[in-house]
């Protein structure tokens, strides 16, 4: 481990002060007049930056680049904006906007198709159940449990030593080539391997994958689908005793 | 007759009650109601006819190479012919109830001669109780109940007396006692009721346990470093007189401990000194119960073990003498509290104990000599096999009593009855006469037979002073039995004419189906006695068993000097109460007043209940009491201690348990954390 | 693996450490179901990057499949919140804290308890079961109501 500290003091310097962002943005166990943001927010910026950056620097495109720190920052500046947020609307949309980042990550990744499909379920769907939702049962403004966490020091403590370890643990791979030779990847699958004709993430391959290797799961997803439908009508109406 | 007809009525006998108790008791109270006892006459009519064919044509035409188990191996080796059997058996196998290691126990019925006297006995008897018991029970909400019991009853005793083996004989040994417990506690709401039959029930676990631990001993006996027996079987231990005889000359102290474990079961199903404590207590019972269980049949089962287990008692004189001394103690110390008690039923109950007390003194007078054996075993059975007609006689009469007397039965609170109940006071007064040994009656021949015995035992070298000893004890309580028989007699059916109030204005004869009974017992009390006792019929029945001789009934004279004594006993008994209770009937009190102490030492029972408190219910509950204190703060103390460590070591774990969801997730996650750590190793 | 895999990586690891920690912080039902919906962002992100070093599909088929649970569960968790929130008149988790020892105390501060009047008793208008069966009478009395509480339907 102090090996890996002195070879990536940037990761460790910006585990600590994206934590203390966050303990800064965080609210307290009890009501207080709340802080300002914006320290909070640019310490974790900083933080976010510093872990990045001491991952190395690769030579991608430009617009790549631009993108990443587009996307792959606004998704966690959003997340953490999220979870401390103290008003669930806003954290709702918090969320929206974290989904729509992290589906930017997804088409630098070369998965179009997910990304659309994400942002369709998640943005167009789930986020407005959830904003229905909240204007349901909080119409009657801010309330105290918003303004209040439980246990946040030590819950953000042992989350950022489980971030160090991952980090250490992507970090001490080391470079290699990608894609990872055949021999490495998992076989018995051969629909899902990309091929130069078709590479990761085209709409066939991936179709190929799901309605060959996948079948049957895509089935059993779409009873999935059917059976938590059914379940969330039986649940949710007011309904009188012994009618369910 | 073929084997299989002749086993097919062997199981009739028991099974026919069997199958009354299980319909009476399935369909009794829905169904039958007051038509329960007519599976019950049936079933022991059967029965019945089934013993008498046993008894007078089964067993008379047995064959001895027809024996599928042998007596006597050479024996069958030589007599390849067949030959009337001088020991007659039959056995049916059923099927095999346990098989564990070496031990085999078959379902097994066994039927010898002694058996079959038994059978017939029991069935005859239960028959009749079972009549009177329709008349006498008439309209109790219990009826159903009653005669399930009795059949149940008699399928036990019937099954107790044709059991093959110790362990078959305990199982239905304990079975009649559980019935005598039903029936003693028939009216459960009556708090004395409950208390007589838990009382009858406890005193008799004091007896198990000795039978239990004779039946242990004799499994476990050795010789020769060889386990001989390793068989509850009776014809496996009696089957072989020499080994037995090997064995007591080896061991002379384990026989005599196995005689006298089986004798203190003996003890206490037949209400010996000092267990006879819970039978007067027993007459909580309806009548017919105490004729049927505490008078003829059951109590007789303890005679019945010691006379069964004739080839034992014979190797161990001193078992055999303590059989004889407890009997005599007894007869005499029953006999000196039926002369005061004012129930008539008690005066009954007593007497059944002393003449119980007469038959357990007529079996041990083997120990004078070997040649006495036979004679003493058949006197001993002789007299249990009158008592159970003539007793059973006294007390339907006594039912019959009490049920014209609107159930009252002290006999203060009546007297002069023999205009009033015509049947019921000559029937009565046949079986006073017979259990008083007035000549020519049942009593007087088995009586007779038993002084006879008393007095040849008395005669010999060894143990004559002791005999002599028991043998005018014995005339002693016969005298005491006359007098006290014809006091309650006398008390009950003479004097001024007074009824209860209980009674209502005019009470009423027995019925005809209580008339009928009482009349065939009475007949019995006299045609018994004089068919079988001058006759030896009984005799040459009874000795053909294991363990007894046949002794030429030529042989055979009438004891005239013996018979002129007892008549004389009898003679005085009765005019004794004929003087005190009719002639004079003011003359009691003042006696009773002169000796006062023995008087209320009498009529207390000569605090044998209040001794048995205080020397062992006190104790007891004392040390119960201890023990409870020491449960209470010892054992409670350590097993709080035990629970007291994981209240202690949840002390601080336990506020995890805070309800808080964030804070159950929270441990989740730290193990989550931990375990990626862990995995990737990282410190 | 390239820097640039790494780099998705992190920020997939982010994602999901920050769901956890808003999972374990917040005391509003809805925000405890978005932060979870934020920890299968990360994980989705994850396996999308390792698909893409692998050369193979199936990361993202995997992370379709993801998207059909996560689907389900916002739906079948919005309906437990309604249910929850139509019971107390309130979507704060720390209300629910009945298995909580005895003798500790309740987790709700005293100056919260005034905001709303909650009914007596939640968990009446929470669907039950048909009774079935019979409690034991004492003889002589008619049979009182099986469920043994009050069978509240608000």
């Amino acid at each position: 481990m102090m090996e890996w500290i002195q070879n990536h003091p940037l990761a460790l310097g910006g585990l600590v002060v994206w934590a203390a962002g966050l303990l800064w943005l965080m609210p307290g166990s009890h009501v207080k007049v709340s802080r300002p943001v914006v320290p909070g927010l640019i310490l974790s910026a900083v933080g976010i930056v510093l872990l990045c950056l001491s991952v190395g620097k690769p030579q991608p495109e430009f617009a790549d680049e631009v993108l990443f720190w587009l996307f792959g920052g606004g998704s966690l500046i959003c997340g953490v904006l999220m979870i401390t947020s103290r008003n669930p609307a806003y954290g709702a949309l918090w969320f929206a906007l974290a989904t729509l980042c992290t589906c930017g990550l997804f088409l630098l990744r070369s998965a179009p198709f997910l990304a659309a499909a994400t942002v369709i379920v998640y943005a167009g769907a789930v986020i407005v159940t959830f904003l229905f939702v909240i204007m349901l049962a909080q119409q009657s403004g801010a309330v105290a449990y918003d303004q209040k966490s439980s246990h946040s020091v030590i819950a953000i403590l042992a989350s950022f030593v489980l971030l160090g370890g991952i980090a250490m643990a992507i970090q001490s791979q080391g470079e290699q080539p990608e894609p990872i030779s055949a021999d490495q990847a998992p076989a018995g699958n051969p629909l899902s391997i990309a091929t130069a004709e078709q590479p990761v993430g085209q709409l066939k391959g991936l179709g190929k994958s799901l309605f060959g290797d996948y079948l049957f799961a895509v089935e059993l997803a779409g009873t999935l689908l059917l059976i938590a439908s059914v379940g969330a009508i039986a649940i949710a109406p007011r309904r009188e005793q012994g009618t369910l | 007759m073929s084997e299989t007809t002749q086993q097919l009525i062997l199981w009739l006998i028991p099974v026919a009650p069997l199958l009354s108790a299980v319909i009476t008791g399935l369909f009794g109270p829905g169904i039958l109601r007051y038509r329960s006892h007519l599976p019950c006459w049936a079933a022991l009519a059967v029965s019945f006819v089934c013993s008498l064919i046993l008894l007078l044509k089964i067993l008379p035409g047995v064959e001895t190479g027809a024996l599928t188990n042998a007596v006597e191996n050479a024996a069958t080796a030589e007599n390849t012919s067949l030959q009337l059997a001088d020991k007659p058996e039959v056995i049916a196998t059923g099927y095999q109830w346990l098989h564990v290691g070496s031990i085999s126990v078959d379902v097994q019925l066994r039927a010898d001669s002694m058996t079959a006297i038994m059978l017939s006995m029991v069935t005859g008897v239960s028959l009749l109780v079972a009549m009177f018991g329709s008349g006498y029970m008439h309209h109790d909400p219990g009826y159903p109940r009653f005669f399930a019991a009795v059949s149940l009853f008699v399928f036990s005793m019937c099954m107790l007396v044709l059991a093959g083996s110790f362990l078959m004989l305990f199982v239905f040994w304990e079975a009649v006692g559980l019935c005598s417990y039903l029936l003693i506690g028939f009216w459960f709401q009556k708090p004395s009721a409950a208390a007589a039959a838990k009382k009858a029930f406890v005193v008799n676990r004091i007896g198990d346990f000795g039978l239990i631990m004779g039946m242990f001993l004799i499994w476990q006996t050795s010789h020769n470093d060889a386990y001989p027996f390793l068989s509850l079987n009776f014809s496996d231990i009696f089957g072989n007189p020499e080994l037995l005889q090997q064995i007591a000359a080896a061991q002379p102290e384990r026989v005599k401990l196995i005689c006298l474990c089986l004798f203190l079961g003996a003890m206490g199903k037949s209400a010996q000194f000092p267990l006879q404590v819970w039978l007067p207590d027993a007459m909580e019972g309806p009548t017919p119960v105490s004729a049927l269980i505490h008078a003829a049949t059951m109590v007789t089962a303890g005679v019945y073990l010691v006379a069964r287990c004739t080839p034992l008692f014979v190797l161990a004189p001193d078992a055999q003498l303590v059989v004889t001394g407890v009997g005599a103690t007894t007869a005499a110390i029953s006999a000196l509290i039926g002369l005061t008690q004012t129930d008539l039923k008690r005066v009954l109950a007593y007497s059944t104990v002393s003449q119980l007390g007469f038959m357990f003194m007529a079996l041990g007078c083997g120990a004078a000599g070997p040649a006495l054996v036979t004679p003493a075993v058949t006197a001993g059975m002789f007299h249990l096999f009158t008592h159970a007609y003539f007793k059973a006689l006294l007390f339907l009469a006594a039912g019959s009593v009490m049920h014209a007397m609107g159930d009252v039965i002290d006999m203060n609170r009546f007297s002069g009855l023999r205009k009033a109940l015509p049947i019921t006071h000559w029937t009565f007064l046949f079986g006073a006469a017979a259990l008083a040994g007035v000549p020519l009656m049942a009593g007087f021949w088995s009586k007779d037979d038993i002084l006879a015995v008393l007095g040849e035992a008395s005669q010999s070298e060894k143990y004559g002073s002791f005999f002599s000893i028991i043998r005018y004890v014995a005339m002693g309580t016969a005298a005491l039995t006359a007098f006290y028989t014809f006091r309650a007699y006398f008390k009950t059916f003479w004097g001024p004419e007074k009824f209860p109030e209980e009674a209502g204005h005019h009470p009423h004869d027995a019925s005809l189906v209580m008339a009928i009974p009482l009349g065939v017992l009475a007949a019995c009390s006299v045609l018994v006695g004089l068919a079988f006792g001058p006759t030896h019929m009984f005799a040459g029945t009874l000795q053909r068993i294991q363990g007894l001789t046949l002794i030429d009934p030529s042989q055979q004279h009438l004891h005239w000097g013996v018979m002129a004594v007892s008549a004389v006993i009898a003679a005085v008994g009765i005019g004794g109460a004929w003087f005190f209770y009719v002639a004079n009937p003011k003359l009691p009190g003042t006696i009773a007043g002169a000796l006062k102490p023995f008087y209320a030492a009498s009529t207390g029972k000569f605090y044998l209940d209040e001794i048995f408190t205080g020397l062992i219910v006190i104790p007891l509950y004392l040390t119960a009491k201890i023990c409870v204190l020491f449960d209470r703060f010892v054992i409670d103390g350590i097993v709080d201690a035990f629970g007291a460590v994981p209240k202690m070591l949840s002390a601080i774990p336990r506020h995890l348990h805070s309800g808080i969801v964030n804070n159950y997730a929270g441990v989740m996650w730290a193990g989550v954390v931990a375990a990626v750590v862990l995995v990737l190793s990282i410190f | 693996m390239t820097i640039e895999s790494q780099r998705f990586l992190l920020v997939g690891a982010g994602l999901f450490i920050l769901g956890a920690i808003g999972f374990l912080t917040r005391r509003n039902l809805i925000m405890i179901i978005l932060s979870s919906e934020l920890m299968l962002h990360g994980v989705a992100l994850t396996m999308v990057t390792f698909g893409r070093m692998h050369n193979s599909n199936e990361g993202q088929a995997f992370t379709i499949f993801t998207l059909t649970v996560a689907a389900c569960e916002a739906g079948l968790a919005l309906a437990l919140v309604l249910t929850l929130y139509r019971s107390n008149h309130s979507l704060d988790i720390q209300l629910w804290s009945e298995l909580r020892e005895p003798d500790l105390p309740s987790p709700i501060d005293a100056d919260e308890l005034d905001s709303t009047v909650r009914p007596e008793n939640p968990y009446g208008g929470i669907p039950k079961l048909t009774p079935a069966g019979r409690i034991p009478t004492e003889a002589g009395k008619p049979a009182s109501n099986v469920s043994g509480g009050k069978s509240s339907t608000a």
